[in-house]
């Protein structure tokens, strides 16, 4: 027998009360899991989505919504011309409600440039030119939609053929619907404005020189800001609030899992003073006591941190089934994540306990010979 | 009251010893003064108030005296900078109700006191099963307190209080819950035990009958010794 041994079997006297507590945990952890991999995975997933249109620098201006705010496309003339400015592709991108999907991503392209050419059509074809009422779907958009090539897609008050069936190499790609820049530019009443501009640079160009180039289109396109791909989700308002309110939800989780714990350590504490006083009696220190009860809240939360990162896994993963959620992002779960979580649950366990262990090293042995 | 019975291997000796409870309103100890020697078997008698049972948690350094001195081996206990250390390498308890811990079975409750020693894992659990063999539980080393009779819980709790080699055994009331077949039985494996390991007995009861199987008797009223006397052998 060692002294896990003692620590578990305090934790079994009570079986029922503590799995009710390791479920608390559990759906703490779970919401810290669910929330902060969903608001990380939106990141990654256009950071994924930036990677696989071979986006270098992206010019953008993001606000308080979840897309950029549109700004004139007078703005491609201006730094196209800059040195290491390898090519450009201005674009148009939306979350709209289309048919019966509450939110897709609508991806309008400058035509002909290079955020098209990482699409592999798995069926049908690109559209012929800019001018074309066509439309491709990504494939997990084409699923949302359940549409075919063929079909026809009511984008607004446009009524678009679907021409195509694209695999776009990323969640974010294949789950957006496609099409040239001047129709959505028409059919949202944004004609000569933009929200991003995909751009390369030259091969060669350093770190530094990418950085420099940031700052110049940002000196030269006051109306929007140049970071490197993928940073710039980061730097949206809307992430940020996104972000911050995933954890926020999360920390409130977490304290009802707190205060879950602080009851049942200290019911046990109260329950077990004959128990603990004999251990007194019998030589236990006080010390011994108080890490008998903190490896015991320890141990809580660790039970509640695995609970917690699987249900939050498997929650998550089945949410991105959903079809609102479908196609538009894919969930960060990644190890670090739930390391983070389950050690979230075991320090919640610990400061948990300290109250009652605190109270369980003031009894006094004396206690024990009595009834 | 001064005893006669002094000798050169002094466990106990207790000097003006008082203990008052609620500032003073309860007075539990009125001035004790005694001396127990090294493997004395002590029985301290008395009704219930007397005090017996709060002189028997100053002896364990349970709690501490209001007033007096209590020496062990020389020593007041309370300079002793360890009580811990005390508790569970010199003192061992043996309590009326058991007091065995529910969640663990006979040989892990014996293994108890043992995690305040430097023993490994394997070791204590061999003392356990050769405590628990001694007191004639072999067999039963995997059963737990509420599947054993009230002897065997007290065999058990025998066993755990002799883990760590103690040299002072404070029994309190260790048959009062007993019928008295197994009551008589577990004071006799008390007593052998004693005359085995020659350590020091105070056991505290208010059944005479028990008292008469002391060597020597102290009697207690209104937390005062009223005798100190032999028993014949």
């Amino acid at each position: 027998m060692t002294f896990l041994t003692v620590v578990t079997r305090g934790l079994l006297r009570r079986p029922v009360r503590t799995g009710l507590t390791i479920v608390g945990i559990s759906i703490g952890i779970a919401a810290v899991v669910a929330l902060v991999g969903i608001s990380r995975g939106f990141e990654t997933s256009w950071q994924a989505g930036m990677k696989t249109r071979g986006t270098d620098i992206v010019v953008s201006s993001m606000g308080s919504a979840l897309t950029p705010k549109p700004f004139s496309a007078d703005a491609v003339e201006r730094i196209t011309p800059l040195p290491h400015v390898a090519e450009t592709c201005a674009l148009l991108v939306d979350l709209m409600s289309v048919e019966k999907a509450e939110m897709m991503i609508v991806s309008a392209r400058q035509w002909g440039g290079f955020s098209w050419k990482n699409l592999k059509v798995v069926n049908g074809r690109l559209p012929n030119d800019a001018a074309e009422k066509a439309v491709v779907l990504g494939k997990t958009a084409a699923d949302v939609l359940q549409k075919k090539v063929g079909d026809t897609l009511q984008l607004e008050t446009g009524e678009l053929a679907v021409v195509g069936i694209v695999d776009g190499g990323a969640v974010v790609e294949n789950g957006s619907i496609i099409l040239s820049l001047p129709l959505l530019q028409e059919i949202t009443g944004n004609e000569g404005k933009i929200n991003i501009i995909d751009l390369r640079v030259t091969a060669g160009t350093t770190k530094s020189e990418v950085t420099a180039l940031c700052e110049k289109i940002t000196s030269l396109v006051p109306e929007a800001r140049a970071v490197v791909a993928g940073e710039h989700i980061r730097d949206s308002q809307a992430y940020k609030m996104i972000s911050a309110m995933s954890w926020g939800t999360s920390l409130l989780a977490v304290l009802v899992g707190v205060l879950g714990v602080v009851n049942t350590m200290l019911m046990t504490v109260f329950e077990r003073t004959q128990e603990i006083c004999v251990l007194l009696a019998i030589g236990w220190r006080r010390s011994r006591i108080v890490r008998m009860i903190l490896w015991e809240s320890a141990l809580l939360g660790f039970l509640g941190g695995l609970g917690g990162a699987i249900i939050g896994v498997g929650g998550v993963k089945l949410l991105v089934l959903t079809p609102a959620i479908r196609g538009l992002l894919e969930p960060d779960l990644n190890p670090q994540l739930l390391a983070t979580a389950v050690a979230i649950a075991v320090v919640v366990g610990v400061f948990s306990g300290l109250y009652p262990a605190w109270r369980s090293s003031r009894l006094t042995p004396s206690h024990a010979l009595h009834g | 009251m001064a005893t006669p019975h002094a000798g050169a291997g002094c466990v106990f000796e207790a000097i003006g010893l008082k203990k008052e409870y609620e500032d003073g309103q309860v007075k539990a100890l009125r001035g004790v003064d005694f001396r127990i020697e090294q493997g004395e078997f002590v029985a301290i008698v008395g009704q219930s108030g007397s005090g017996k049972s709060t002189l028997l948690q100053m002896l364990g350094a349970l709690d501490h005296p209001s007033a007096g001195t209590l020496r062990y081996r020389g020593t007041s206990l309370a300079e002793r900078p360890d009580l811990a250390a005390y508790r569970a390498h010199e003192i061992g308890f043996i309590f009326q109700a058991f007091h065995l811990l529910p969640t663990f079975t006979a040989l892990e409750n014996v293994q108890i006191p043992m995690f305040e020693t430097d023993r490994s894992a394997s070791e204590r659990k061999q003392r356990a099963l050769e405590l628990l063999q001694a007191v004639g539980l072999e067999g039963r080393q995997h059963h737990f307190p509420a599947k054993l009779s009230g002897g065997e819980r007290q065999r058990v709790a025998i066993a755990r209080s002799l883990a760590n080699g103690a040299k002072v055994l404070l029994a309190d009331e260790p048959t009062g819950n007993l019928d008295s077949e197994n009551a008589g039985v577990i004071l006799d494996l008390i007593v052998n035990l004693r005359r085995e390991q020659n350590f020091t007995l105070v056991l505290v009861t208010h059944d005479m009958g028990i008292a008469s199987k002391a060597a020597r008797v102290i009697a207690m009223k209104d937390g005062r010794i009223v005798s100190d006397k032999l028993n014949a052998p």
